[in-house]
């Protein structure tokens, strides 16, 4: 454990709720709006983050932040106006430093229709310090980016990669789901072929998650939807794994692969027990030991600006288990896993780890099955069948153990 | 003129939903003994599960004061009946506490199978009837209709039958004048020797059982030595009193009047219902007729869920046992279910509010095996055996034959439903003995059914087909061979006790194959293939395989949203919790109840 790691790092992530049209999978928080709603929404964005900004302050908590993330819904649909102001916000509120990772989610033939508009949007972009790019590309097949309600084309995609290239943007994650009804697994290895070809830096693999709520869902219940058997999906999940290994991309995390260096050091901080300011509709924070959720109702989140309170919805104080247990969970997503210390430490806060005494790998070895003495037997049952690897330093799932990560994870909660 | 001319003691009978417990509640407010704002929705049923289910199962029973348009006050004692076929014997010694009963009929639905059922109980303790049309308020009223069919069903003269509406009060006043000129005053010598009818009893921690009871001849009063003419056991009275509800304590309890007694008595199977209370020093010469021992048509198992302790659940049945004389049971040991109980009901009605208890009172979490009824095994040595858990049917070849209990079903509907009412009837094994037509438009068909077919779900099978509008009764008719064979379950080559089941040969096949089936839906994919195997003997008679492997695996966090995910987590921990765990096959405990419920469309 190096002593950077101890000290938790903090991140803003901020909603856009906003698209250009909803995807028929898609069941994160957002709207099809046009026009006004987005300059009331922006406008009251800027004075939530000096209302958070404010509170931290006030209360001595205020730290240096790392990275930046904006997500949506399509960020790139916003007015490149509001966007600008927002991120202005952003920075005069808080002190963001100098080498943030600050990331934009962005869609295929969002950025602009003519390339000019493309490249100067591009532009807008990099003078407000965003420099990394998330696309959401899902699919190079259009037939099947129109089943699932995407307004791009394969080409769309292409072209808008050339354009970021050329504006000199080199860090760039392209996103792409998997198992979509009727996809085979050579469809999704040819998707991913043409993803290679682009050379982006990150990669993200989405096996389809059919939510209830969703036009996906709904077909499903109405039978109307036939899904990818699980066997298939896990199938090419592994084919996907290691071909992404060969093109030399590390597998990070259950659905992240990046190039040497380019991890994604926001999403990070939710696997690491590190500190996020969550800021807009519905968006999730974790700051000193609160995780927080805001509203996700438009109207009660403007109404709650208005008054200068704090749009939150829910909010929980984590105990010593909660800490310890998300440290599991959380940590057993990444490849490397989670060690005995680093729960142990989530568990008690730093200081008093000393004061317990705890200095070798065996003490927090020790510590760590004493909280978890009823998870041992079964957690071992799983070692036995080759989905968890068990040490003296601590837990990792297997390749194999991925499938069924969920099942090893709810033995720690 | 005797105080014995003052009193009328009465039942008010009737059908399901047809009004029984808001008319019951309006009698009570009408009298005044309750005040208004202490009225709960239908007083008389006091249990939750009651009042949630429409139904009455355990008595309460009402004194009222009626002033009378001649001028006289009178005094009505209400004596509820519970309103359920499981209960027949309870209604039956509950009618014959009365002189005379009110016939509630629905003037929206008319006469319907346990209106008949009931009235011939009533005419068999020689009860006087009125009828009372209910639901007058209503505009689908039809009054002449019901009129007609309580004259051509049940031949009693309607003509003068009350209208009225329980739930608005509309005729109440009308129908107890009437009731006081139809249904004669009491009979009986109060200075002969005590003969009292147990009609119902309930334990009260404080002061131990309280007996409702019905005083025919004699007196009793605190002090004297009572004693239960057919358990033969003695005690001591420490109170006696009226019932107004609730108890409120009398000097004494004389012939004709309607009260409680409480003599420290420890549990309600001592004070069974239909006994004669008499006094020890002064024995009555023979007991009131009509009592009958308890007997449990159905059992089930009754097993501690995975982290509940074997002591509650114990504690728990003790005390239900307490107050229900109907239900008993005895340590039961399973393979696949570890200690339990195996637990003797009336009927299925019993057991669902039994295990309901359970649940809601004690706050147990059990399992509960498909129910059984008791078979007769006739060995090849002569002996017969009661059989009623499937895991104890001895081999087959020990066996000479199986005999099962029939029933005698009663069905009453509107004729358009005939036809899928009798192919119903034929798929569950049923024998029609005859079919009459009650009126132009309504039937009565009279079957002959195992009792097993009826007690999983022939009652909603019966209600589906018929829109609701049919209606049941039944009862024990007797034994009867027939050609059964135990079928096992395995899971993984495992037999699982719990979940051996006894059926029909022919019938074997399908059960075995649509269990299977089910059991493939509810088990969730292990890391491994769980073959699921329907046996009879050594012979596997169909088969299923959950596959094995499953994806479980959630790809994203919804930015950030850790909450959420953390959430998913224990609801799949918690869901784990209410799993068994078979060797290495995981099954959810639902799956013992759930695995009969098959949808076969029978």
């Amino acid at each position: 454990m190096t002593e950077d790691k101890m000290d938790k790092k903090r991140g803003i992530y901020i909603h856009m709720p906003f698209c250009v049209q909803k995807c028929n999978y898609c069941a994160f928080l957002s709207f099809r709006a046009d026009g006004s709603p987005r300059k009331d929404y922006t406008d009251a964005l800027e004075k939530e983050i000096r209302l958070r900004a404010d509170l931290e302050r006030q209360n001595g908590t205020d730290k240096d932040i790392d990275t930046v993330y904006i997500g949506g819904g399509t960020p790139s649909v916003m007015d490149i106006s509001s966007m600008s102001e927002m991120m202005r916000a952003v920075r005069r509120s808080f002190d963001i430093k100098e080498d943030a990772e600050v990331t934009l989610e962005a869609n295929p033939a969002t950025l602009g229709i003519k390339d000019g508009v493309t490249l100067a949007k591009l532009q807008a972009y990099k003078f407000m310090g965003v420099n990394r790019l998330s696309m959401g590309v899902q699919s190079m097949d259009n037939d099947r980016l129109h089943y699932l309600g995407r307004i791009h084309t394969a080409e769309n995609v292409a072209r808008d990669m050339q354009l970021i290239r050329k504006k000199g943007f080199d860090n760039v994650n392209l996103d792409l789901i998997f198992s979509v009804p009727g996809e085979s697994g050579e469809n999704a290895l040819s998707d991913l072929e043409k993803i290679l070809e682009l050379d982006p830096e990150h990669i993200s693999c989405y096996s389809l998650q059919i939510e209830e709520g969703t036009p996906f869902g709904d077909m499903a219940e109405a039978g109307e939807l036939t899904e990818v058997p699980d066997e298939e999906d896990r199938e090419t999940y592994h084919r996907i794994c290691h071909r992404l290994a060969d093109a030399g991309y590390e597998h990070y995390e259950i659905s992240n692969f990046a190039k040497k260096g380019y991890r994604s050091r926001h999403n990070s901080l939710y696997w690491n027990m590190d500190e996020y300011i969550g800021l807009g509709l519905g968006a999730s924070g974790f700051i000193n030991g609160v995780r927080y959720k805001n509203t996700s109702d438009l109207d009660e989140y403007l109404a709650a600006i208005e008054e200068g309170r704090l749009p939150v919805a829910e909010e929980h104080r984590n105990t010593a288990f909660d800490n310890i247990s998300e440290a599991v969970f959380t940590g057993l997503r990444r490849r490397e896993g989670i060690s005995y210390e680093e729960a142990v430490r989530a568990y008690l806060g730093a200081e008093a780890s000393e004061k317990k005494d705890l200095k070798t790998a065996d003490d927090f070895c020790d510590f760590f099955w004493e909280v978890f003495a009823d998870a041992r037997d079964e957690a071992r049952e799983y070692a036995d069948r080759g989905l968890l690897l068990i040490d003296n330093e601590g837990l990792k799932l297997t390749e194999q153990g991925i499938d069924i990560s969920n099942s090893i994870m709810s033995l720690f909660v | 003129m005797s105080y014995l001319d003052n009193i009328r003691n009465f039942s008010i009978i009737a059908h399901i939903d047809h009004g029984k417990s808001t008319l019951a509640d309006r009698l009570i407010e009408k009298t005044g003994l309750v005040e208004a704002r202490d009225m709960k929705e239908q007083y008389l049923d006091n249990m939750d599960i009651e009042r949630e289910r429409g139904i009455t199962i355990k008595l309460q029973t009402t004194r009222l004061k009626y002033k009378a348009k001649d001028g006289q006050e009178y005094i009505l004692n209400l004596i509820d009946t519970p309103g359920h076929v499981d209960f027949n014997y309870e209604v039956s010694r509950s009618l014959a506490a009365c002189d005379g009963a009110v016939l509630v009929v629905d003037a929206t639905q008319g006469v319907e199978a346990q209106t008949l059922g009931n009235v011939y109980l009533a005419l068999d303790e020689d009860l006087e009837i009125l009828p009372v049309l209910n639901k007058m308020d209503l505009d689908s009223a039809r009054p002449d209709d019901a009129r007609a069919e309580i004259e051509d069903i049940i031949g009693l003269d309607a003509s003068e039958a009350p209208e009225i509406s329980a739930k608005t009060g509309m005729g109440i006043d009308e129908m107890l004048e009437k009731l006081i000129e139809v249904i004669p005053p009491p009979q009986g010598d109060p200075d002969g020797k005590l003969k009292a009818l147990i009609f119902d009893s309930y334990y009260d921690s404080y002061k131990g059982v309280i007996i409702y009871t019905r005083i025919f001849d004699g007196r009793v009063k605190r002090g004297d030595t009572i004693r239960m003419m057919n358990t033969g056991k003695n005690y001591e009275v420490t109170e006696v009193g009226y019932c107004i509800p609730g108890t409120v304590p009398a000097d004494e309890l004389k012939a004709g009047e309607v009260g409680y007694i409480c003599g420290s008595i420890k549990q309600v199977a001592d004070a069974r219902v239909g006994d004669t209370i008499t006094l020890a020093n002064a024995p009555a010469e023979a007991a009131l007729k009509g009592y009958k021992k308890a007997q449990s048509m159905v059992y089930c198992g009754i097993f501690p869920a995975e982290g509940e302790k074997y002591e509650n659940v114990k504690d728990a049945l003790e005390k239900l046992q307490v107050n229900d004389a109907a239900f008993n049971f005895e340590p039961e040991n399973s393979a696949a279910l570890g200690y339990g109980y195996r637990c003797g009901f009336l009927g299925l009605l019993h057991m669902d509010v039994i295990t309901e208890r359970l649940a809601r009172e004690f706050d147990l979490d059990v399992i509960t095996t498909l129910p059984s009824v008791v078979y007769k095994v006739v060995m090849k040595d002569g002996e017969v055996l009661d059989i009623q858990n499937p895991s104890n049917l001895p081999p087959q070849a020990l066996i000479a034959h199986i005999e099962e209990p029939i029933v005698k079903a009663d069905i009453m509907t509107p004729n358009e439903y005939v036809g899928s009412i009798m192919s119903l009837c034929q798929n569950r094994r049923g024998n029609m003995i005859h079919m009459e037509y009650l009126t132009k438009t309504r039937v009565q068909l009279h079957y002959e059914i195992p009792l097993n077919e009826v007690i999983y779900d022939f009652f909603d099978a019966l209600k589906s087909r018929t829109r609701g509008y049919a209606s049941l009764d039944y009862e024990f008719l007797r034994y009867q061979p027939a050609k059964l064979v135990k079928l096992d379950i395995l899971l993984n080559r495992e037999p699982i006790d719990a979940l051996s089941t006894i059926v029909p040969e022919e019938e074997a096949m399908a059960k075995g194959r649509g269990i299977c089936e089910k059991l493939k839906e509810i088990i969730p994919r292990h890391q491994f293939e769980v073959p699921i195997q329907a046996a009879i003997g050594q012979k596997i008679i169909a088969r299923e395989t959950v596959r094995a492997y499953r994806k479980d695996v959630l790809a994203k966090c919804y930015g950030g949203d850790i909450t959420r995910k953390k959430k998913l987590l224990e609801k799949q921990k918690a869901g784990k919790k209410r799993m068994r765990q078979f060797g290495s096959v995981t099954v959810p405990q639902e799956a013992f109840t759930e695995v009969l419920k098959l949808d076969d469309g029978r």
